[in-house]
């Protein structure tokens, strides 16, 4: 499986996906106004939002947020209650050949068990009108070629999350909807996504990403939305929300009597959690370790504290946390591309 | 539309259930063959006998029909949209052709033509286990190939009908085991009762309507009133386009989370 995903890594620059190429057709994703109701459940309430193309987005909530109900509405499976869900203007099931503009990975067990990987794409791309060259293709890139004749009710998690991923870039399109691709994967499968969705957004493909995990997220998406309880809680550049959260800065270090009073001098506000702890607030670490550095401050750790990912999803969404009308806050569309 | 079709028809071939159907068409077919040759001769006692009169002939070519085997074909169009469902396929065939109708149509005509492909593997059967039965036992091959014309057209279109109709139940019951078990109780329950108490009633069942296509095969023809092949084609592909439509909005078109 190794020997697979070094394969596919050294075709990935070289034969799938090549920087220097800009694609003309990526569109935006735009949900407006979307909301979805079971019954009395109300899954997802009056979701606004902006994909650019050229980014990757993260799409971000806890278990039952109404994130994969979204992705549905976007993708035709389900039928909103009211607002609108379109990618490049049109909805899903308006456009012509959608397996070659939007790519959809879903879930890893839209699977017919006793069926082979590749017909599996075979039978995808006969019904997109996607060339069966193509299929040998995408079949490299995620490293699946030399599993490509086993049926799939044989495959691990990670293997059809691989395959998933296959049937997504099958007609090469230019919009990628991603829910949870990284479940299953193992951490060089995880590393090789990353690096693979950093190629497609530097081409100019729109990228909307669902994951639980953070903080890989944290390395991959440019822009996140973030929802709860079926509301939108906070959208935008990751930069600019990590920012809105408190800054502050964990030193240890054997000489915190002589820091607090440089800290001191220099107008910081700090605390001192242990003997050899002192936590700086206002600050990042492009600032503090500087200070420390002039001061000759003997450092031990430098850790950056609560502002990462995790804590703006956990400061958005914990228990506690009421939605943005309620709390002041607003949702706002994610940037145009940088 | 021929690229969806074609789709289906892909997703039939590279999928078990369809060939394991395929067989049991050709083991009901292998069984037709040999009844056709058996004649009973007193009360405990059976014959094997080269067919000859038209009506045994025409048993002989429709073979997959006398025992049954068009009822595979039905099945095969439960499995084709149950399959779906079961699976979890549905998300990805929506996924390619986003538009439902289409999908469904798609399903139903691949569906239908792959009962055309079972139609073909049981006159195969005929011709390699009955034609030379036949020959070995004094039978007339120029009789028998004399009764294509009857039978034939009726034969492809009442297996093609059959698998239509499978499609339309699988439509309307997504469970795949509830909807075989309902194709077997149609088949060997709920059919013969109302054939038995009301005779008029039962030629318009779907049974019937393919015996009745199909130039009187599975039931003597003088045997109460079949329908005309033309009228029971119509009622045949009414039993299979109601549960369609029926099952399109009932089903198919409801979100798929």
């Amino acid at each position: 499986m190794r020997s697979s995903w070094i394969v596919s890594n050294s075709t990935l620059s070289s034969q799938v996906v090549d920087p220097s190429i800009k694609r003309a057709d990526a569109v935006p994703i735009e949900v407006r106004g979307l909301s979805k109701r079971f019954g009395a459940v109300e899954a997802v309430a009056d979701l606004d939002f902006t994909v650019a193309p050229g980014r990757i987005t993260g799409f971000l909530g806890p278990n039952g947020a109404g994130k994969t109900t979204t992705l549905r509405m976007l993708l035709g499976l389900v039928r909103p209650t009211s607002g609108t869900a379109l990618i490049g203007g049109q909805r899903y099931r308006d456009i012509v050949d959608p397996l070659r503009r939007v790519g959809a990975l879903l879930e890893a067990t839209s699977f017919h068990p006793a069926r082979r990987a590749r017909d599996h794409l075979r039978m995808c791309a006969l019904g997109a009108h996607v060339e069966r060259a193509r299929v040998e293709e995408v079949l490299e890139v995620v490293g699946l070629k030399d599993s490509a004749r086993r049926r799939v009710g044989g495959f691990s998690l990670g293997m059809r999350q691989r395959l998933g991923l296959a049937t997504a870039l099958l007609g090469d399109p230019a919009v990628l909807i991603l829910d949870e691709p990284a479940n299953g994967l193992d951490p060089q499968g995880i590393a090789w996504l990353r690096q693979f969705l950093r190629y497609l957004a530097r081409q100019g493909h729109t990228v909307l990403v669902s994951s639980h995990l953070l903080a890989e997220m944290a390395q991959t998406v440019d822009d996140v939305v973030i929802i709860a309880g079926g509301r939108a809680r906070a959208s935008g550049p990751l930069s600019d929300l990590t920012g809105r959260v408190h800054l502050a800065m964990r030193v240890r270090t054997p000489e915190a009597d002589r820091l607090q009073g440089i800290l001191h001098a220099a107008h910081l506000a700090y605390r001192r959690l242990a003997q050899d702890v002192v936590v700086v607030d206002g600050v990042s670490a492009e600032q503090l370790g500087p200070l420390l550095a002039r001061s000759q401050i003997v450092t031990y750790e430098l850790v950056s504290q609560g502002t990462d990912l995790e804590a703006v999803f956990l400061s958005l969404t914990g228990p506690g946390v009421h939605p943005p009308a309620a709390t002041g806050g607003t949702a706002r569309g994610v940037g145009a591309p940088r | 539309m021929i690229r969806a079709v074609r789709a289906e028809l892909f997703k039939l071939r590279t999928s078990p259930g369809p060939w394991v159907v395929l067989c049991a068409v050709l083991a009901f077919s292998a069984l037709g063959i040999v009844f056709t040759f058996l004649v009973a001769k007193g009360a405990h006692h059976l014959e094997f006998v080269a067919p000859h009169t038209q009506y045994r002939l025409r048993r002989l070519m429709g073979a997959g029909f006398v025992a049954g085997g068009v009822w595979m074909g039905a099945i095969v169009g439960v499995l084709s949209v149950t399959g779906e469902y079961r699976h979890k396929l549905m998300t990805q065939s929506l996924l390619v052709e986003p538009r439902r109708w289409k999908l469904l149509l798609a399903k139903a005509l691949g569906t239908a033509l792959w009962g055309v492909f079972y139609a073909v593997a049981s006159l195969l059967m005929v011709g390699a286990m009955g034609i030379p039965l036949l020959v070995t036992q004094g039978g007339s091959l120029s009789s028998l190939f004399d009764q294509a014309g009857a039978v034939l057209p009726g034969y492809f279109a009442g297996f093609a009908l059959l698998a239509l109709f499978g499609a339309g139940l699988g439509t309307l019951i997504k469970n795949q085991i509830a909807a075989v078990v309902t194709i077997l109780a149609i088949t060997f329950i709920i059919e013969p009762i109302i054939d038995g108490v009301v005779p008029n009633a039962g030629k318009w069942l779907p049974l019937a309507a393919s015996a009745s296509i199909a130039g009187g095969l599975v039931r003597v023809p003088d045997h109460g009133a079949l329908l005309g092949a033309w009228v029971a084609a119509v009622v045949l592909a009414g039993w299979a386009l109601v549960p369609i439509v029926v099952g399109y909005f009932a089903t198919f078109k409801r979100d798929v989370t």
